[in-house]
């Protein structure tokens, strides 16, 4: 992806991008040799910000202060839109299903696995 | 209000059809009280009357439509080789056109104790003036309801309100005269979705969508989603229990953002269970809420939703940071209010609209309607959080400094804008919140939101004039009219 669209995709959460995101976008863009290219740093991007933003809002843990948790809201909303627009919809599906295990282990204080190996797995997903 | 159609068939050229006991029906089964059923027919070829149910007088009527409208006197409608853009099976009857003339089209009944006020000799009539034919008539109830006991015996939800709830009314011509409305096709499959959820997401979701809500969202989607030549009622369905689930996840996540101790006279979930859970449900929900409409799997509608939801969170976070600098501006205003609001009720409208393969252009008129009509109800619901009547506090907004358009005219007002800036930079104790709101009740900043808003609904109504929409313009004008003519 080139600099300029990874900056349109990252408007307003510029500020994330030192604070880890990017470590977590290149974990997520190893992962991914197997994709298409132009579909990689788009799809390991959206992963990332979906691992950010649950962190950032304490999904399983301490809960985060409002204006942190919009933060957190915005990255997964910024993550759905670039699947919608990027993602096979078996991978829109996967990933969907990956939060909503996270968060239901988190509402029952069950322990889940790591978020990361599940998005890793949803990648993978086909029809 | 409730809306819906009630629909009949007829068997004769010319017939005088009793419809006063299926409207009895529909208004017991609405259960209204005390108010008004509007009846309107939706064609130009078939009227309204109240009269006598007299078989002699009823051919004394027809008789004296034929003596009025001859079918025989010659008609220039008739003459086609005169006309331009008609069907193959363009009817000779300009006599009907013409009859229909000397009637109504529109009748209003009162409604006292759940019955239809009519004299001893009265009865409501769907005059056809060129059958046989298949019929509609337009109908709205509107006034005091209690919980109608059919639909709390189909649904897993009885809304308290039910404003802009539809029901395609069945008369003669229906199946069977009676089948699941739209809005019950809605409320199975919320029901159907929260079952299978886990119940440390699904019991506190299924408090706040039993509490009520408007359902005004998918209400649009099933709307907008029969305009298209690819209607499908389910995925329409699939798609509105989907666009409600994310509405409502969203309201977890705000409550919790604005320290909400209540939302439709029930504890928040922040308040009842925690904010560690409040997030949790809210997530689990937005994540649901993509899953299905992921899973209809039309690009175009999974695209705009996607597109809405970012702009509600971006608005979300422009709403908490404008508090600094509260009231705000209306410019500021219009901004977090088109994201936070109107987003969702464009989206809708788009969203079903393309579940239905309609074209672009009556896409993006729907998608306009839905942006001024968000923007409206935005508008509409400020002015609430001032009526003693709404069933909420008065003064919640400006307690929890959100956003709100009357506050900003009232502090841009000559007169009482000083002290209601004032007021507003200190801290809000409810000394001070029963000031402002007095101040602001005492001002014109009220008159002109509703100005406002009422312009809103009419530029928003405008949008619908140029494109075709199959009858359903006279429901989504009552929705618009009904979701700022509202007092909670």
């Amino acid at each position: 992806m080139s600099v300029q669209v990874l900056d349109r995709e990252l408007d307003r959460l510029e500020g994330l991008w030192d604070q880890g995101l990017s470590d977590t976008y290149r974990s997520y863009l190893e992962t991914l040799s197997a994709h298409e290219p132009e579909m990689q740093a788009k799809l390991a991007l959206a992963a990332a910000l979906i691992e950010v933003g649950i962190r950032l809002q304490g999904l399983g843990g301490h809960a985060a202060p409002a204006t942190t948790l919009l933060m957190g809201d915005l990255c997964l909303a910024r993550a759905s839109r670039l699947l919608a627009d990027n993602a096979t919809q078996a991978v829109q599906v996967a990933f969907a299903k990956a939060i909503e295990g996270l968060s239901a282990a988190a509402a029952s204080g069950k322990p889940s696995r790591p978020v990361r190996e599940l998005l890793v797995h949803a990648f993978s997903a086909t029809a | 209000m409730i809306a819906g159609r009630l629909r009949f068939a007829t068997s004769h050229a010319t017939e005088f059809v009793d419809v006063t006991k299926l409207v009895g029906q529909e208004v017991r089964r609405s259960g209204l009280r005390t108010g008004r059923v509007h009846l309107q027919s939706l064609h130009t070829t078939l009227g309204l009357a109240i009269n006598e149910n007299e078989p002699l007088l009823l051919r004394d009527f027809q008789k004296l439509l034929e003596r009025l409208a001859p079918g025989d006197a010659g008609y220039e409608h008739d003459d086609f080789a005169r006309r331009f853009e008609i069907s193959v099976d363009e009817p000779v009857n300009g006599h009907a056109h013409c009859r229909q003339l000397l009637l109504t089209g529109f009748a209003t009944l009162l409604v006292e104790d759940g019955e239809l006020v009519l004299g001893r000799w009265q009865s409501l009539f769907a005059v056809e003036l060129d059958g046989p034919r298949h019929r509609e008539l337009a109908m709205q109830l509107d006034g005091e309801f209690v919980s109608p006991p059919d639909a709390v015996g189909r649904s897993a939800f009885s809304p308290p309100h039910a404003v802009g709830r539809s029901a395609p009314l069945a008369g003669p011509g229906g199946a069977n005269g009676a089948q699941n409305s739209d809005s019950d096709l809605i409320e199975l499959e919320l029901a159907r979705q929260l079952m299978v959820d886990p119940d440390p997401v699904a019991v506190p979701m299924r408090r706040l969508m039993e509490a009520g809500g408007k359902r005004l969202r998918p209400k649009l989607v099933q709307l907008a989603s029969q305009i298209g030549p690819r209607h499908d009622a389910l995925r329409a369905a699939s798609l509105a229990a989907a666009v409600e689930l994310l509405h409502n996840a969203t309201l977890v996540h705000d409550d919790y953002v604005d320290e909400s101790t209540h939302r439709r006279g029930r504890p928040t979930v922040a308040a009842a269970e925690g904010a560690e859970r409040a997030i949790a449900v809210g997530d689990y929900y937005f994540a649901k809420a993509t899953r299905l409409i992921a899973e209809i799997g039309n690009v175009g509608v999974t695209s705009t939703m996607a597109d809405a939801l970012e702009a509600i969170c971006a608005a979300q976070i422009d709403d908490v940071a404008l508090r600094g600098a509260f009231p705000g501006d209306h410019d500021s205003y219009l901004r977090v209010v088109r994201g936070k609001t109107a987003a969702l009720f464009a989206a809708s409208c788009a969203s079903g609209a393309l579940l239905s393969d309609a074209p672009a252009e009556v896409v993006e008129a729907l998608r306009r309607f839905g942006d001024l009509l968000g923007v409206a109800f935005q508008m509409a619901d400020d002015m609430v959080d001032f009526s003693p009547s709404s069933g909420k506090p008065v003064g919640l907004d400006i307690r929890q400094k959100v956003l709100s358009l009357p506050l900003i005219y009232a502090a841009e007002d000559r007169s009482v804008g000083p002290e209601v800036r004032r007021l507003l930079a200190g801290s809000l104790g409810d000394e001070e919140v029963g000031r402002v709101t007095e101040l602001v009740t005492s001002s014109d900043a009220l008159r002109r939101v509703g100005d406002e808003a009422r312009g809103l609904v009419d530029a928003a109504v405008r949008e619908l004039e140029s494109i075709e929409l199959d009858g359903l313009r006279p429901t989504l004008v009552g929705i618009a009219r009904s979701a700022v003519d509202r007092t909670a």
